[in-house]
């Protein structure tokens, strides 16, 4: 009866949100005017021919500021809520043969992570993307190499100076921007011979690399608080 | 729209149907990464490849690390119970 | 009929969260549901255009819009920060309530 009640409410808020948003029908080919202006003349004002990341790290810059923000609130908000006397889960891992083949597929793992940060303003990827994959990179360590081997070798500590030069990398580049161009967070590309190149001027090359480090950081200190426990009675 | 994008949004509804409604927690965790891949799919057949590397890195990578750790810390009251347990 | 599919996939994350007593389940259908509101966006603003990178020797290309993308990418990198800080809660809830159902936690309730 429950169900029957939910169904039939959640059936008249889908037929008014289906009326209601009938105008987003896909008929035609049509631009914004915001859009317009990204399309047609992104890439040479920003000299990065990925036209999503030259929103995200100029038009929008401030938005990746933001979030870069959020997750550094969620970063110490979720070591706050765990923070006690913990000791890591102790775990052996898996058998020599997965140990010794991730060993071999380690750097291939950390250039492809490298490779999407660095080629952000070229090719479909950027900070995010990359930066992930880093991140993920020490979560398979603890469960190939059980879960003692990334805490003994790398000090929180370490992991938590490294987020925190990712976000100063990034004001750093704003700050930049003030003395070259007259505003926070303003790109200083000025050379339009260099479009195309891995190490164009300007400021998305940098912005990339900082929120790179910052996020893959942060998801590695969420992980590992996450799984230690507590020892009690020691 | 052509008929593999048919065919993945079935799936899509299938693994979001198994994610919800079963009863043990590790298949639904499994479903979700299910979910999460086949909707990174579906942002590159729409077109947006950087979506798609984000959707697939964090869904199927991150999502089911992060669930697995978290209801393995979970202490239910069937815990308490069990004989062997050192806390009690 | 796209737009349909995603809607209907929203209310059933929907309904998952209302008629879920776990918490991992709540958990499961706010993300289902984020991932069908983004799913929905990106699908109406792709116009069959190309993907929009910008290529220096082929200059007159339609490229797709770039705009809902980047809004997509932030929000699929926070919701994961808000997951996990949800699954920090769940697990901080667990450790004195001794339970993960919101049946059992008696402190909701009275």
């Amino acid at each position: 009866m429950k169900i029957f009640l939910l169904l039939v409410l959640f059936s008249g808020i889908g037929f008014l949100l289906i009326d209601n948003l009938r105008f987003l029908s896909n008929s035609g080919f049509s631009l914004g005017a915001a859009t317009h202006y990204y399309v047609t003349q992104g890439f040479e004002q920003t000299g990065a021919l990925n036209l999503v990341s030259s929103i995200l790290y100029d038009f929008r810059a401030f938005d990746s500021l933001g979030e870069s923000t959020v997750i550094f609130a969620a970063v110490s908000g979720i070591v706050s809520l765990l923070s006690r006397k913990t000791l890591p889960v102790s775990s052996h891992g898996l058998s020599i043969i997965v140990k010794r083949i991730f060993g071999i597929l380690t750097p291939f793992l950390f250039v492809s992570g490298i490779y999407l940060i660095l080629h952000g303003h070229l090719s479909p990827g950027g900070g995010f993307q990359g930066g992930v994959i880093l991140g993920t990179i020490s979560i398979v360590f603890c469960i190939v190499y059980g879960s003692s081997f990334d805490y003994t070798r790398y000090s929180p500590q370490s992991k938590t100076i490294l987020e925190v030069s990712g976000a100063l990398l990034f004001l750093a580049m704003g700050i930049i921007g003030i003395f070259l161009e007259g505003f926070f967070l303003a790109n200083w590309f000025s050379s339009p011979e260099r479009l195309g190149k891995l190490l164009t001027p300007g400021s998305i090359f940098g912005i990339n690399l900082g929120v790179g480090i910052k996020i893959g950081a942060g998801l590695s200190i969420i992980f590992y608080s996450i799984i230690q426990k507590r020892i009690e009675g020691k | 729209m052509t008929l593999i994008e048919y065919f993945l949004l079935v799936f899509l509804f299938g693994a979001a149907l198994s994610a919800l409604f079963s009863r043990e927690n590790l298949t639904s965790i499994i479903s979700l990464s299910i979910f999460s891949t086949i909707s990174a799919v579906l942002y590159l057949l729409y077109r947006a490849p950087d979506v798609a590397l984000a959707q697939i890195v964090i869904g199927a990578g991150l999502y089911t690390a992060i669930f697995i750790s978290a209801i393995s810390q979970i202490r239910t009251d069937r815990q308490k119970n069990r004989p062997e347990d050192p806390l009690q | 009929m796209n737009q349909l599919f995603f809607l209907s996939l929203f209310l059933l994350g929907f309904i998952g969260m209302l008629l879920n007593r776990n918490l991992i389940k709540l958990i499961i259908g706010f993300e289902i549901m984020e991932a069908s509101v983004l799913l929905w966006f990106i699908s109406f603003t792709n116009q069959g255009g190309n993907p929009p990178i910008y290529l220096l020797d082929k200059p007159g290309m339609v490229l797709n819009d770039p705009l809902p993308q980047a809004l997509a990418l932030t929000a699929i990198v926070i919701a994961a920060s808000n997951i996990a800080l949800f699954l920090t809660l769940v697990i901080e809830l667990s450790r004195y309530h001794k339970a993960s159902d919101v049946d059992k936690i008696k402190g909701l309730r009275d």
